[in-house]
């Protein structure tokens, strides 16, 4: 069964439309990348998920549970204390990491399951040095981000949202304001999440994370899905021309 | 003259300590209120947040001096209620700078990137959780500098409560300067001032240093 299906979501900016009527599922421990050029859509249609971004048109159901969806032509969405409760399923990994600068690692990710959760601080700050661990950033529990190299923030960030222990982990372009060489280490622990059958969308500019680690491989163009499949079909024998066009000019970039 | 500074020094330390007092009262109260009045401005509630914008407008807006003499007349004559010169300075000072609080608030609330409110949306933090655990402790470090500055501005103002008879450092300088035509006084005045502003300084400087510990590093 999918855990996530968005059904012909239309979101507008104004008068600008930004995603038009796409439609998209994922699987339980599936990794979903998308990508496209700047401006497609993808970003919104990701944020779109968690609530960040609310929808114009169209349905979104996440583990059976319809949260938003059309009737008599407006879009309704469950009452804001259901909304809050849904979108406590996904943990999202923004482009900027925005850490909390005033608390340090473990504070970041021990703050939400703590305060929303009611989970016991010295089971959080337990289950905080388990995933630092994971992120190899176990002996930065008590630095501040400020500290931090980007690579490293950004698994900080990545920590604190597996430690809402969501259904489903949100990524939006990770690896994009970080330096070339320490792209590698964010990638890494991606990967590694993907392997151990998380459940991944992942807006990226990384082709080669897209092309290896990804079960799915969504290609979005001008608020639209321009096609969608294997991550082999999708690079190696691309159909429609707007997205060969868009993998030789990533290529030779 | 070390005789005379001698004679004039307990009635300019028992003015210090008036003036140190209606200093402390002033922040003690203000610092709060200046919060909540922030707070209310930002309101979803249109009324609510037209009321204490008004009220900002109002205090920000008049001089401090006039306000003192509106309500050293207004509690006796129009309300009828007697009130020393020191609770009628505090609840002015008070009201004022409560009102410059709250537009140094706010500013500081709006420099909080969006970013911020996102990631604390994304983690499921209600409203409250992400003003008081998020957003707040990072405000608390922006504004730090621009209060330190009004606190400094403070020491002095307390001078204008003398013009409403408040027995302070400034009106204690001023009586002994006019019985014994000679500047002493407030040369000694003056002082004090200064090392109150020296000692305020140094605190201040302080606590910019120990919310600064989060600060990015430059590489």
């Amino acid at each position: 069964m999918a855990i996530l299906e968005m059904k012909n979501i239309v979101k507008n900016f104004g008068g600008l439309s930004a995603v038009n009527g796409v439609s998209l599922s994922v699987e339980k421990g599936e990794t979903v990348a998308i990508i496209g050029p700047s401006g497609s859509g993808k970003s919104t249609l990701l944020r779109c998920i968690n609530c960040l971004e609310r929808i114009d048109g169209g349905e979104i159901t996440l583990r059976g549970e319809r949260f938003a969806w059309e009737e008599n032509g407006r879009t309704v969405y469950l009452p804001e204390k259901e909304l809050k409760r849904i979108s406590a399923e996904t943990g999202m990994v923004f482009q900027h990491f925005n850490l909390f600068p005033h608390m340090t690692c473990l504070e970041n990710i021990t703050y939400a399951p703590v305060k929303v959760k009611g989970v016991p601080k010295a089971q959080a700050e337990k289950t905080g040095m388990e995933l630092l661990e994971k992120v190899g950033l176990a002996d930065k529990r008590d630095q501040y981000p400020g500290r931090l190299s980007g690579g490293q923030k950004q698994r900080v960030a990545i920590a604190r949202g597996l430690a809402m222990n969501p259904e489903i982990m949100l990524f939006d372009e990770p690896t994009s304001a970080l330096d070339p060489e320490i792209t590698g280490e964010v990638l890494q622990v991606m990967k590694e999440l993907s392997q151990a059958d998380t459940t991944m969308v992942v807006v990226t500019h990384e082709m080669g994370f897209a092309k290896e680690v990804s079960d799915k491989v969504v290609f979005m163009n001008s608020g639209k899905i321009e096609e969608q499949g294997d991550p082999l079909e999708i690079f190696n024998a691309p159909k429609s021309t707007r997205l060969k066009e868009f993998l030789s000019s990533v290529v030779s970039a | 003259m070390a005789e005379y500074i001698g004679m004039i020094i307990p009635a300019l330390m028992q003015g210090a300590v008036v003036s140190v007092e209606l200093f402390c009262v002033t922040l003690i109260f203000s610092l709060p209120l200046g919060l909540v009045v922030c707070l209310g401005e930002n309101s979803r509630i249109r009324i609510i947040s037209l009321i204490f914008k008004a009220y900002v407008f109002v205090f920000r807006g008049t001089p401090l001096m006039l306000q003192l003499f509106f309500f050293y007349f207004f509690f006796p004559i129009n309300m009828g209620i007697r009130m020393t010169a020191f609770a009628t300075a505090s609840l002015t000072f008070v009201l004022n700078y409560a009102a410059y609080f709250a537009e140094i608030y706010r500013g500081g609330i709006n420099s909080i990137d969006r970013g911020q409110y996102e990631a604390a949306k994304s983690l499921g933090l209600s409203r409250s959780q992400t003003l008081f655990g998020i957003i707040l402790p990072q405000t608390f470090r922006v504004v730090l500098p621009p209060v330190s500055n009004e606190v400094i501005v403070l020491i002095k103002d307390t001078a204008l409560a003398s013009s409403i008879a408040l027995v302070d450092i400034m009106r204690v300088s001023q009586k002994i300067v006019n019985r014994d035509g000679s500047l002493v006084a407030y040369v000694i005045a003056a002082a004090l001032y200064l090392v109150f502003t020296f000692f305020m300084t140094v605190i201040l400087t302080r606590l910019e240093k120990r919310f600064s510990r989060y600060d990015e590093q430059s590489a």
